[in-house]
């Protein structure tokens, strides 16, 4: 269970940006925070990852799974993030790129598991391949495929379908939506566009005030 | 507070001693004698409109150039601009010269037909107008200014944008001049400022290409100083202090001048492209913003025929240099010297301890600088970098005398005059300027998600460097080695003062040694000059190269 | 009471001491001198004569254990200023022991008593300088030397050219104008303040003043009046003939030679008389190079070793700069083949063997036709007129 408590964000000149609210998902579900541009919903992402920008100041409580996460290092809250971008590391082969999120274990092991993952994104077979001979949509599934190998007890996705056209961005967010349901974690989804949420899912919505409510 | 202590290195070897050196040559400023010394100086007119006239002209047809070159295509300029880049100025004036000078190679090919038994009276050389000298710097910055420019091009996150840019205007039915013009290169001006301003520096400071192929009568004002600073009475010297100083006010005003017209420009040129009359209207703001379409294959690598001139120009420069290096008398019109020779090369090769001394201080230097700049990005915020790129475009714009002249008076205060200590930080004063310049664009653009993608990986901060950031940015930590590297190896004024007789480098023994004008010991170490940069380039080209080789 | 033998001997001591202290304080240099390493700032734009200086400071580390660092400097006054920063830095342990030095150089260094000494005249070797018939060992630039530098060789300005284009060498400013106009654009001289263009514009103004003998007291201010004689009779019109019409000047001796060595221009420039041989053993100029002097006499002087006051190896420089005016070193360096640097010791006073190695078969360049020396003018006319030079033809 991610949990946020009180959360408000507010430039550091002291204006505010988003007023305190709270919200819980479950393992499995995934909450859509919805607002304009520039309404600072990824900033919101970025303090639950624990990497807010220098500009922001957040207050509030973040605890995943019962612990607390404000002391807690970014690499070491356990929360995988998407993107618009894809973000494969375009210096390494898409195998590669997958091994990086694979810790622990033995090198056999990893290599394997990797290699489940590529079959799971239908991609065997692209191992030894550069992530730009990819197109759009096996790099999205890519970037799913290397963010869940991390074994995550949550995700973050930022807008991670928008650089999609319609036809694959449908394909690639019931194909995300499906892992996560698998998996069984909790994901807290921002986007601009409401047909992005899942069907059924919770919404809130950032207003012009900076006011979180229940759509 | 660690982080922050980290920022020290960069400010021990760099800002420190920078802002010290200034201080102590800053009293030189009030010397009203001086002062009025220079303005009393009959040639100072004539020498003041000539620098203003070369530096101006050379930087503008610089930058014209290289536009042309890089609209064109910039794919693999990066890498191959690197080679020209490590040709010292002084080879290549020295190469130029003797190409196109009356007794020159030009000239002797002519002569065969022409049948002229005496060189003509041509002026091609010293001629009054500092057209010579203007050539010379726009074909020796042009390089570095397409280098400057690919690099922009060519940073991974930018070439993606403006691949979707171009492909997105193209599809609007604009050419491909049109797409440069009205898309690109309003983005990429403000990206080269610096490196605008450190070419307009450098050529209105310019003191040993305007040696070999500039006017004398006047010459340009940068000579004048330097005449009068090597003069042993102090009341010259004064007036030389003096001209230093205003030398570097001068270059200080027109910089940022220069560098406020381009932020105009860039903003002007989007302007009026989006604007006019005939062109179907682009609003550049929505079309940043434009999804990218996929991935479309660039255009084949055609490679400007402009850039090929200037190939050959530089391969005959450098063959010019090679043959007079083993050439002795050489009578016009002949088309080959009467004898060859190898005495210059054994020359250079008898005493090679001032070829080892060189490459130390410049691995050395480079390496410091490269971790001290990374650690000041690493470290320090973004808004910080502000003024330490002032600080060092600053150090790059003042004349070498200053700055030579500062550490030399620091040195003796501080007793280590002639140390090797003198001569690592007389070395690595410009280097760190260059490195932090050159790596500070590529390393606050690199795309800070990665980081955050990274982390959700459960990467470390340490395992995401060294895996993932600096991997992805070799090419610019590479390249900014391989310039601190050719930077250090050509250091000369600041390095003569420290080293106070105890050291000899490279470049040291070349001005002293080819100062009795030996044309073959002076192209031969000219060659030399050049060849330990050209490798370092060349290995950090290969080094830096992407392992996608389409990429 | 004192009888008479302790009077006699007290008479002898008092005659032998000097000699004696004389020796004894040479021998206590030399003993200091052990060991030490002298830095020696000298003009290293040379190949042969950056060469036999490496020799020279050999045999001083073979004979005396004196160790040589040849620093290759590109001008003189780098030297200057280097020691004037240093005593100012109240820095006791200077960096330079040794300079080559003359004229405006030695003038500065000795007005701001920035030199050791004197000491050059107490050097065993120092018997054997040509003293009378050598004037210039004694008046540097009409700066007497006092002791402080110790001759090394002469220098006189001497033209060169291609015998074989210049079959009659003008030995006059008046003959070299007629023969600049005869070949317009193929004659010049590298633009004042450089050393050798100034001292073109003085042997200039020598040969067309009057009375030259004033121009040997400081400038009264008569600099303006001596210019301008010579600028409207000669210069002006010299100029028109001159290479790029008297607009553009070539910026050093070593360019005008070069240029000469291409064909570019016909007279070279040099203030060492056997430079030009030198030059064609070198393989730099043709075997057809001739060298000449103006039948008047042409600006002569001598150069120099001093020693810094804050040197730190006083005692070994005394020791190389002794060995530098020995018969053998200077035998040595009059050699063309060496470098041929004329000496300032009277040859006659040597002997046989020592003259035989001074006598040289005459080379290919070496000056056929040669003048008498003329005293350089006191130091203090070089400012004014490198600066009326400069307001005249400075401009383009």
């Amino acid at each position: 269970m991610l949990e946020l408590r009180n959360v408000a964000l507010k430039f550091k000149d002291g204006q505010d940006l988003i007023k305190p609210f709270s919200v819980a998902m479950k393992p499995g579900e995934v909450v859509t925070l919805m607002g304009r541009s520039g309404s600072g919903k990824s900033s919101v992402l970025s303090f639950i990852g624990g990497d807010l920008p220098d500009a922001f100041e957040a207050s509030g409580d973040i605890s995943l799974d019962g612990t607390e996460l404000s002391a807690v290092l970014p690499e070491h809250r356990n929360i995988a993030r998407l993107f618009q971008d894809d973000l494969l590391f375009p210096h390494m082969t898409v195998g590669e790129n997958l091994l990086f999120a694979v810790h622990g274990s033995s090198r056999a092991e990893r290599l394997d598991m990797m290699r489940t993952a590529l079959q799971r994104a239908e991609l065997g077979g692209f191992e030894n391949r550069g992530p730009h001979t990819l197109s759009g949509g096996q790099r999205s599934r890519v970037a799913l495929m290397r963010a869940l190998l991390a074994k995550p007890k949550a995700i973050l996705l930022d807008e991670p379908f928008n650089k999609l056209d319609s036809e694959l961005r449908q394909q690639i967010r019931d194909y995300t939506f499906a892992h996560i349901a698998a998996r069984n974690i909790p994901a807290l989804l921002v986007t601009h566009d409401r047909s992005d949420a899942p069907k059924g899912g919770r919404i809130f919505s950032i207003n012009a005030n900076g006011e979180v409510t229940h759509v | 507070m660690v982080r922050a202590a980290l920022a020290l290195p960069l400010l021990a070897v760099f800002v420190v001693p920078l802002l010290l050196s200034v201080a102590l040559v800053l009293p030189d400023t009030f010397n009203a004698q001086g002062m009025n010394d220079v303005w009393q100086h009959p040639q100072f007119a004539g020498a003041f409109r000539l620098t203003l006239l070369t530096g101006l002209a050379s930087t503008t047809l610089a930058l014209f150039s290289s536009l042309l070159i890089v609209a064109r295509s910039s794919r693999s300029l990066s890498s191959r601009a690197g080679g020209f880049l490590a040709v010292p100025h002084l080879a290549f004036a020295i190469g130029l010269a003797f190409l196109i000078m009356p007794a020159g190679i030009l000239a002797r090919i002519i002569a065969q037909f022409a049948g002229w038994s005496a060189p003509p009276a041509w002026i091609t050389t010293q001629d009054p107008y500092g057209l010579a000298l203007t050539v010379a710097l726009v074909l020796k910055e042009t390089p570095f200014l397409v280098w400057a420019l690919a690099s922009v091009l060519n940073r991974d996150d930018l070439r993606q944008a403006f691949a979707g840019q171009r492909a997105v205007a193209a599809s609007l039915g604009h050419s491909r001049r049109s797409v440069f013009l009205q898309v690109i290169l309003p983005q990429l001006l403000p990206r080269v400022i610096w490196p605008l301003v450190a070419v307009l520096a450098y050529g209105m400071t310019v003191i040993d290409m305007a040696l070999v192929i500039g006017p004398t009568q006047p010459p340009t004002l940068a000579q004048l100083i330097w005449v009068d600073i090597n003069n042993a009475d102090p009341e010259v010297n004064a007036r030389g202090a003096a001209g230093v100083v205003l030398l570097s006010g001068v270059i200080l005003l027109v910089v940022a001048t220069v560098a406020a017209l381009l932020r105009c420009a860039s903003t002007a040129i989007s302007g009026f492209w989006s604007k006019g009359p005939h062109q179907s209207r682009l609003r550049l703001t929505s079309l940043r913003h434009l999804p990218q379409r996929g991935r479309r294959r660039e255009a084949p690598d055609e490679v400007s025929s402009l850039w090929n001139a200037f190939r050959i120009i530089y391969v005959l420069v450098i063959a010019t240099l090679i043959l007079q290096s083993v050439s002795g008398l050489w009578v016009f019109p002949n088309l080959l010297a009467e004898h060859f020779t190898l005495s210059a090369w054994k020359r250079l090769l008898t005493d090679a301890s001032p070829v080892f001394t060189s490459l130390a201080l410049a691995i050395l230097t480079a390496t410091t600088s490269l971790a001290a700049s990374v650690l000041w990005l690493e470290s320090v915020p973004q808004s910080k970098d502000k003024g330490l790129l002032w600080l060092s475009a600053f150090a790059l714009c003042l004349p070498a005398l200053v700055i030579g002249l500062g550490q030399y008076r620091l040195f003796l205060a501080l007793a280590i005059s002639g140390t090797a200590t003198a001569m690592f930080f007389a070395h690595i004063l410009p280097v760190a300027a260059y490195v932090f310049i050159m790596l500070q664009g590529p390393y606050r653009g690199f795309d800070d998600r990665f980081r955050s993608a990274a982390s959700g990986l459960r990467a470390s901060r340490a395992h995401f460097l060294r895996q993932v950031k600096w991997p992805m940015l070799k090419a610019a930590l590479f390249s900014a080695f391989a310039v601190g590297f050719a930077v250090s190896m050509a250091q000369f004024v600041p390095a003569q003062l420290a080293a106070a007789g105890r050291f000899s480098t490279l470049p040291m023994e070349a001005v002293t040694l080819t100062s009795g004008g030996n044309r073959a010991l002076t192209a031969a170490y000219g060659f030399a000059l050049m060849a330990l940069p050209l490798i370092v380039f060349l290995v950090a080209v290969r080094m830096g190269r992407s392992r996608w080789r389409t990429v | 009471m004192l009888n008479r033998r302790h009077l006699l001997a007290t008479a002898f001591a008092a005659t032998a001491l000097p000699r004696l202290a004389f020796a004894a304080a040479w021998s206590a240099i030399e003993a200091e001198a052990k060991g030490q390493s002298v830095y020696f700032n000298a003009w290293a734009g040379s190949d042969t004569i950056n060469a036999y200086i490496a020799w020279a400071g050999d045999e001083v580390k073979k004979r005396y254990g004196v160790t040589v660092e040849h620093v290759k400097i590109t001008d003189t006054a780098e030297v200057v200023k280097r020691v004037r920063d240093e005593v100012a830095a109240g820095k006791a342990d200077g960096s330079v022991d040794l300079v080559w030095i003359n004229g405006e150089n030695f003038r500065i260094m000795k007005t701001e008593k920035l030199l050791f000494g004197p000491w050059s005249e107490a050097q065993p070797n120092y018997a054997l300088v040509d003293v009378e018939g050598k004037a210039t060992t004694k008046q540097d630039f009409s700066e007497t030397v006092d002791g402080l530098e110790s001759p090394w060789g002469m220098a006189q300005l001497t033209f060169f050219a291609d015998g074989a284009k210049v079959p009659n060498p003008p030995r006059s400013m008046k003959a070299l104008l007629e023969f600049a106009k005869a070949n317009p654009g193929r004659v010049t001289y590298p633009a004042p303040p450089d050393f050798y263009g100034t001292t073109f514009l003085k042997q200039a103004i020598y040969e067309h003043s009057a009375d030259r003998r004033f121009m040997s007291k400081p400038d009264d201010g008569s600099s303006g009046l001596l210019a301008e004689d010579t600028f409207t009779n000669f210069l002006d019109e010299l100029h028109r003939h001159c290479w790029r019409e008297g607009k553009q000047f070539p910026k050093s001796q070593a360019d005008v030679t070069q240029m000469v060595a291409d064909g570019e221009l016909l007279v070279g420039i040099t203030f060492n008389p056997n430079e030009p041989a030198n030059l064609v053993a070198a393989g730099r100029l043709p075997a057809t190079t001739v060298a000449w002097q103006h039948e008047q006499g042409t600006i002569g002087n001598t150069h120099f070793v001093a020693i810094p006051a804050n040197a730190k190896a006083k005692a070994g420089a005394q020791v190389f700069a002794n060995f530098l005016l020995s018969a053998e070193a200077q035998a040595k360096k009059n050699d063309i083949k060496i470098w041929g640097d004329p000496t300032v010791l009277a040859v006659q006073k040597l002997n046989d063997a020592e003259k035989a190695a001074f006598a040289a078969a005459s080379a290919p360049g070496g000056v056929t036709l040669p003048g008498p020396t003329l005293l350089e003018p006191h130091a203090s006319w070089v400012p004014a007129l490198e600066k009326l030079w400069l307001e005249r033809y400075g401009k383009g």
